[in-house]
């Protein structure tokens, strides 16, 4: 009887086991797999998390940026010409996401994996004199300095130059689609009243120094009493649909897929909408653009100070400054730059005249810079414009 | 040795802490936990704009919260419950046919059902984005019929948001109902085809009452991720469709006033776990798996 | 199980059906218009840098889907995050589910209540709470913040798909004749012999299968990876994200499609050997 019981029992599990051999394989397959998977991943774990700009042995370079910024004959016309390594990452759209994103690591003096990142103006001033997130540049590799442009040289945020040097400057004006809008458009009216989904900047001071030159108010020393109307202006628009949306970069393949009538736009994006889309223009309204400069800076957590020096100091030559121009097609910060331009000849030399690259004094006059704001002040604009774009 | 329950399970003391220890210390840690530092940054300040918040019991966050936000509060229950809706009616008739009509083709159906989610929700979103666009043919169509105007455009709507939320959630819809009418016992439907003259009252009175506890579960499982995300909207809406998950995201990670955003995100929190609660004394949580 | 597909004879029950089954039909087309359109735009040859308007047609992303080294390399971050995931959240998922299923005890009841808490929770709050975890200047248990990037990428995701495996396992456990170790132990095996060579073996698909969903959660996931993540550590959706709006090589609809057609496969080849299997278990019977 036991015995009967015994032989039922083993039948039970062998039952129960015959299906299981190929599941077992392919059980101790998968783990096997899983384990040779997780062994490089444990060791690139260990590797990884500490951050990418550790030892300072190897001649590598990691730099984040705003898109459009360059070009890979640049990009590997710096690598040929220094035998650096270069980490290039387009990962900047927007001052305040970006500054959101590497808050959390810096304020806590922890790496944020890059040797370099380019920032506007009054972020520059907010990383150099506010939160103090910067380091100087190494001034023995900082050669090509004393070729930054006289107008640039010593601004209020960083009067010699110490943590910032620029990398572009451009004009905030309207990119629109000719077809979709009818006519030209030459003012802020103009924009508002034309056909068609339109959006502005999440830039503040673009979209909001756009609205105020556009009421005769002056913005290079804003304060919110004065701006107040023009933050009004806006909020109308939104309200009344004229304003569909803010975004950033977003606008470029927006206005390439036909989705926008028009937007506030950076004048060296142009040239990529018309690729896909030629009936796209811009213009620059007749009340005025915004004038505005993006930074490079070298944030405090990183060793490679000197490479990251050699970086900017390699695009502060004049020839390098003018191939990256005629690529990138925004203003360059560098003397001498349209000697150089004319010198490439072609459709490089013929950058020289416009303006848009290489601006006249006269075309200067016409555009402002958005002043600095003190901390109370920001604060109040800062609020204003974020209920205008998250209200309901 | 042990006698075993009705479910084959021994009583035991100490052995299922054993085992249950890790796994549940790892929850405590990175979820429960947590719940207590969003709670403690709710009620924080920044003493100044870049310093990092102190705690100090300050309530006004939560009053700035409703007064500020309260629209975006009401508008993402309100596209949620409309996703929600729209996923059942176009759910459950695939749901049903599969159960009733999918024979041996069932679980290829059923896997028909779930495989285009194995894209990258983004890039599906991206993908509704192009479908959806103002030269696209949808609108196109859709003007020439007349349904839009001659300049009606489909992107930045709410429409456009409801859609995507609908889609993007839609096979939590459908394999709930799959399950449930699935469990239905089929002479209950013979004897109700017997009973009443036709499928359609035998659907109504037999078959669609049986089948409501999938009906809740996948309306819970679509309603809650559709009031929390952020990203149908800020790929397909506009500034007047903005969700609270796009203000939680905005507040955290662009503004980063923390304290606002953390109790932005306990108060969603607190409504969705009332919500979740009701549901499971009504229905017990065995069925969720 | 009874057909009931047979006997409906009047005109308005066939329009019914017909009707029910045109609504199927379309909610499947439905379901699949995003996922032609994705691998359509994988033959395009955008001329900017968006892939958002129709060219023309070529072979060229799909003989060179790597070229565009960020995304490669994100993808490459997404595979390892998941793998170290997966691993660690099915064995502490699994002992959970282990627990509950074979044994009855006091608080069991809550544990599973516990358990589902994580599922029901949004995403968004998820992510919102981690990050004040890991922003919290004073941590309990170790006088040490954390660097947002891997590991606190790795951690959220093994806390999401412990729940998800637990249930899992839990579910596929059901049913389980757990006599079996009884019998076994009755023929002489000590406990520890009983579950490596009796339950092990047979309750390891229910694993696997909890395993494959925990791996393509975390490879999906989002929105709690966007909170938790630093400024260097870019998965496989967050690169997507950032990179929408700046530019979209068609190179993502490449990458995209694999994974789709990879997956499809996966789930083809399990479900034959799932029906070997059941073929071979009746032959024996």
């Amino acid at each position: 009887m036991s015995h009967r019981d015994d032989r039922i029992r083993r039948d039970q599990i062998r039952l129960a086991r015959i299906g299981m051999s190929r599941r077992q394989f392919l059980g101790r397959g998968g783990a096997l797999l899983g384990g040779l998977a997780i062994g490089p991943a444990v060791l690139a774990a260990c590797g990884g998390s500490s951050g990418s700009s550790s030892s300072g042995s190897d001649k590598s370079v990691s730099i984040s940026n705003w898109t459009s910024y360059i070009t890979d004959q640049s990009k590997s016309d710096f690598t040929k010409d220094t035998g650096i390594k270069l980490t290039y990452t387009e990962d900047i759209n927007d001052n305040d996401e970006y500054f959101a994103k590497i808050r959390p690591n810096l304020s806590r003096d922890q790496s944020i994996g890059r040797d370099g990142f380019v920032l506007t103006d009054w972020m520059a001033n907010r990383m150099i004199n506010q939160v103090k997130w910067v380091q100087p540049f190494d001034p023995a590799a900082f050669t090509n300095k004393s070729n930054l442009r006289a107008p640039l040289k010593s601004p209020g945020f960083d009067p010699t130059r110490k943590f910032s040097a620029p990398w572009a400057s451009g004009v905030t004006g309207i990119a629109y689609n000719i077809k979709t809008t009818g006519k030209e458009i030459k003012t802020i009216q103009d924009f508002l009243d034309a056909p068609g989904t339109k959006t502005a900047l999440t830039e503040m001071r673009d979209t909001v120094g756009l609205f105020m030159r556009s009421m005769g108010i002056d913005t290079a020393h804003p304060t919110y009493a004065k701006a107040e109307p023009a933050f009004d202006a806006l909020e109308k628009a939104v309200n009344d649909g004229k304003i569909k949306g803010f975004n950033g970069n977003e606008y470029v393949s927006d206005l390439g897929a036909g989705n926008l009538a028009a937007a506030f736009a950076w004048s060296g994006d142009v040239a990529q909408i018309t690729l896909d889309n030629p009936d796209v223009r811009f213009a620059v309204p007749d009340s005025g653009g915004m004038l505005w400069s993006d930074n490079f800076m070298i944030p405090k957590t990183t060793d490679k100070a000197k490479l990251a020096t050699d970086f900017i100091n390699f695009f502060y030559d004049p020839k390098n400054a003018a191939v990256l121009t005629a690529g990138i097609k925004y203003i360059s910060p560098v003397e001498g730059v349209d000697a150089e331009l004319t010198k490439m000849g072609g459709k490089a030399a013929a950058l020289v005249n416009n303006p848009l690259v290489v601006p006249t004094d006269e075309f200067l006059a016409t555009l402002a810079i958005f002043g600095p704001l003190d901390s109370a002040e920001e604060v109040k604009f800062d609020k204003r414009f974020s209920q205008i774009l998250g209200s309901g | 040795m042990n006698e075993r329950d009705d479910q084959g399970r021994k009583r035991a003391r100490l052995s299922p802490w054993l085992l249950l220890g890790p796994g549940m210390l790892f929850l405590f840690l990175f979820f429960f936990f947590p719940l207590y530092t969003l709670g403690r940054m709710s009620l924080s300040y920044r003493p100044s704009r870049f310093a990092n918040p102190k705690f100090g019991w300050h309530w006004d966050n939560f009053s700035n919260a409703f007064s500020q936000y309260g629209s975006q509060f009401t508008r993402s229950f309100v596209y949620a419950a409309l996703a929600t809706l729209l996923a059942l009616i176009i759910a459950y008739p695939l749901a049903y046919v599969i159960a009733f009509r999918g024979g041996r083709f069932r679980n290829i159906l059923l896997g028909l059902v779930v495989v285009p989610f194995f894209t990258n929700f983004l890039i599906r979103t991206l993908a509704w984005k192009t479908i959806l666009g103002d030269q696209g043919t949808v609108v196109g169509v859709l003007r020439d019929v007349g349904i839009l105007g001659p300049t009606g455009t489909l992107l930045r709507t709410p429409l456009a948001v409801i859609g995507g939320l609908t889609y993007n959630f839609l096979p939590f819809m459908v394999l709930p109902i799959y399950v449930a009418l699935e469990k239905i016992d089929p002479r209950l439907i013979d004897a109700a085809r017997d009973l009443y003259s036709n499928t359609w009252r035998a659907f109504r009175k037999i078959v669609f009452p049986l089948s409501l506890p999938g009906v809740f579960a996948g309306s819970l499982l679509v309603f809650i991720p559709a009031a929390g995300d952020f990203v149908n909207a800020y790929y397909l809406g506009n500034s007047k469709t903005s969700m609270i998950g796009n203000v939680v995201q905005d507040q955290f990670l662009v503004q980063t006033d923390y304290p606002v955003a953390a109790a932005l995100s306990f108060v969603f929190m607190a409504i969705v776990m009332v919500i979740v609660v009701i549901y499971a004394f009504i229905l017990g949580t065995e069925d969720i798996a | 199980m009874s057909t009931h597909s047979g006997t409906v004879t009047s005109t308005r029950g066939r329009i019914g059906r017909r009707l029910v089954d045109l609504a199927a039909g379309l909610g499947l087309v439905y379901l699949f218009l995003p996922i032609f359109v994705i691998v359509m735009f994988s033959f395009n040859q955008p001329v900017g840098r968006f892939n958002a308007v129709w060219q023309r047609f070529t072979f060229d992303n799909w003989l060179h889907p790597f070229k565009d080294k960020a995304l490669v390399d994100a993808l490459k971050l997404s595979l390892e995050v998941a793998v170290i995931a997966t691993v660690i959240a099915t064995i502490l998922g699994t002992f959970v589910a282990l627990a509950l299923v074979r044994y009855r005890f006091r608080g069991g009841q809550a544990v599973n209540f516990l358990l589902v808490l994580p599922l029901t929770a949004p995403e968004i709050v998820l992510g919102a709470s981690l990050l004040t975890l890991f922003l919290e200047p004073h941590l309990v248990l170790l006088n040490h913040n954390f660097a947002l990037g891997f590991t606190t990428i790795v951690l959220a995701h093994i806390m999401f798909c412990v729940s998800y495996v637990a249930l899992t396992v839990k579910a596929r456990l059901r049913g389980f004749d757990w006599t079996l170790e009884d019998a076994a132990m009755d023929l002489g095996a000590n406990p520890t012999r009983t579950f490596m060579r009796v339950t092990l073996p047979l309750i390891t698909p229910g694993i696997l299968a909890a395993a494959l969903l925990s791996f393509a959660l975390s490879i999906d996931d989002f929105i709690i990876t966007y909170f938790v993540s630093g400024p260097s550590t870019t998965t496989f959706p967050i690169r997507i994200f950032g990179q929408s709006r700046t530019a979209t090589p068609p190179q993502i609809n490449v990458l995209a499609s694999m994974i789709l057609f990879g997956s499809i496969i996966v789930l083809a080849v399990g479900t034959l050997l799932g029906q070997r299997r059941e073929r071979r278990l009746n032959k024996a019977t």
